[in-house]
């Protein structure tokens, strides 16, 4: 009976010193998933869900021929290769871009003669609204309308206003989300315009909100 | 652990074997049939409208908050419909259509992960889980099944007795030998 208890109890023995370093690893275990899931929840959450950085820089800028609001001509992307095209999509209704104009209007005297041009594309407006708010407002580059949003479409606009900048490649090298400021503006033309003391032109940057 | 623990958990063990392989087997068809739906998908879109709307239900509505494209009255909404409709006609495939979507807006503008990058995780990982968990519950019911039979194979001595259980045993037997009443 005594022999007997004394080889059964080693069987015994083992099994419960294998039993702790077990629940240990299992008790590791769930600690990293569960540290894991919160660390994973803490840097989603920390994330602006709105900053989405667009697929389009640093690729060619989709093309696009549209009429002008006045309808007295066409403006074609394809044709301005070679000068810095600054895209800003806006509309008469939105409140954001009356607080951006002046810095696009600052812009536009200051590098129409440098090679850069302007493009406004209104994105779902009212005609008559469109047109009332570039003779209320002064506006002197082209803007163009975009049925169907097409070109909206194409640039990934989530909400406007949105400006894009192009390089003398075609490239799109900027994308600013919101109303964006003159200096802004400056930096991104200045990066990628020939010839103007700036940054040298490379890895292509995101605009911020 | 006393021999009266063993001898109650390998029955119950035993016991509940029977229904757990039933159980079992009801999982895996229903799994199948799962499975089957799955694979069919839904059913094919015929009409041009329902080829646009199985197109535009697997794609976000960029200036809406969680809404896809065929769900949302917003304008934009509206006019990605018409380009999906067009693109249609076109004669462009859906997942053409949906590239062109991507390239303007990123995997973002996806409801449906891709099945490829990152989106891939999206949909392995659940099969992992469930096959993970499956090798939980084998090894769980192996477990208990071993412990269950432990007894049985060993002698019917005081198998697994504390020593406490053992001087307590003893000096039982030692008293029913002295008075068995």
């Amino acid at each position: 009976m005594t022999g007997g208890a004394r080889t059964e109890a080693a069987p015994a023995g083992a099994a419960a010193g294998q039993g702790r370093p077990r629940r240990a690893l299992l008790l590791a275990a769930v600690m990293a998933a569960v540290t894991l899931a919160a660390w994973l929840l803490s840097a989603g959450l920390q994330r602006d869900p709105t900053a989405i950085r667009s697929p389009l820089l640093g690729r060619p800028a989709p093309d696009f021929a549209l009429g002008t609001l006045e309808g007295d001509r066409t403006v074609r992307l394809g044709d301005l290769r070679g000068q810095v095209v600054v895209v800003n999509f806006w509309a008469s209704w939105c409140a954001e871009c009356r607080i951006e104009h002046p810095a696009l209007s600052a812009a536009w005297d200051r590098f129409r003669d440098a090679g850069v041009v302007l493009v406004g594309v209104d994105f779902q407006d009212d005609h008559p609204s469109a047109l009332a708010y570039l003779a209320g407002a002064g506006v002197g580059w082209p803007v163009v309308a975009d049925p169907g949003s097409r070109t909206a479409l194409a640039y990934g606009v989530y909400g406007i206003p949105e400006t894009f900048v192009i390089g003398p490649d075609g490239r799109v090298t900027a994308k600013h989300v919101g109303p964006v400021t003159y200096d802004q503006l400056e930096r991104e033309i200045t990066r990628v315009l020939p010839g103007e003391p700036g940054r040298q032109p490379g890895a292509p940057a995101v605009g911020s909100r | 652990m006393s021999m009266a623990d063993h001898a109650a958990a390998s029955r119950p063990a035993r016991a509940w074997a029977r229904p757990a392989v039933g159980l079992a087997v009801l999982l895996l068809v229903a799994l199948g049939a799962l499975a089957a739906v799955a694979a069919r998908g839904p059913a094919p879109a015929s009409t041009p409208a329902e080829r646009v709307h199985a197109i535009a239900t697997g794609l976000r509505c960029p200036v809406c908050r969680d809404l896809s494209v065929a769900d949302s009255p917003a304008p934009l909404a509206q006019q990605m419909r018409n380009q999906i409709a067009e693109g249609l006609a076109a004669g462009k495939s859906p997942e053409a259509i949906r590239r062109e979507f991507v390239a303007a807006y990123g995997e973002s503008v996806l409801l449906v992960p891709a099945r490829r990058g990152v989106g891939l995780v999206a949909w392995l990982a659940p099969a992992l889980l469930l096959a993970g968990g499956a090798l939980a519950a084998v090894l769980a019911v192996r477990r208990w099944r071993a412990r269950g039979a432990a007894p049985a194979v060993s002698s019917p001595s005081a198998a697994g007795a504390s020593r406490a259980d053992k001087v307590l045993l003893e000096r039982a037997l030692a008293r029913f030998e002295e008075d068995p009443q």
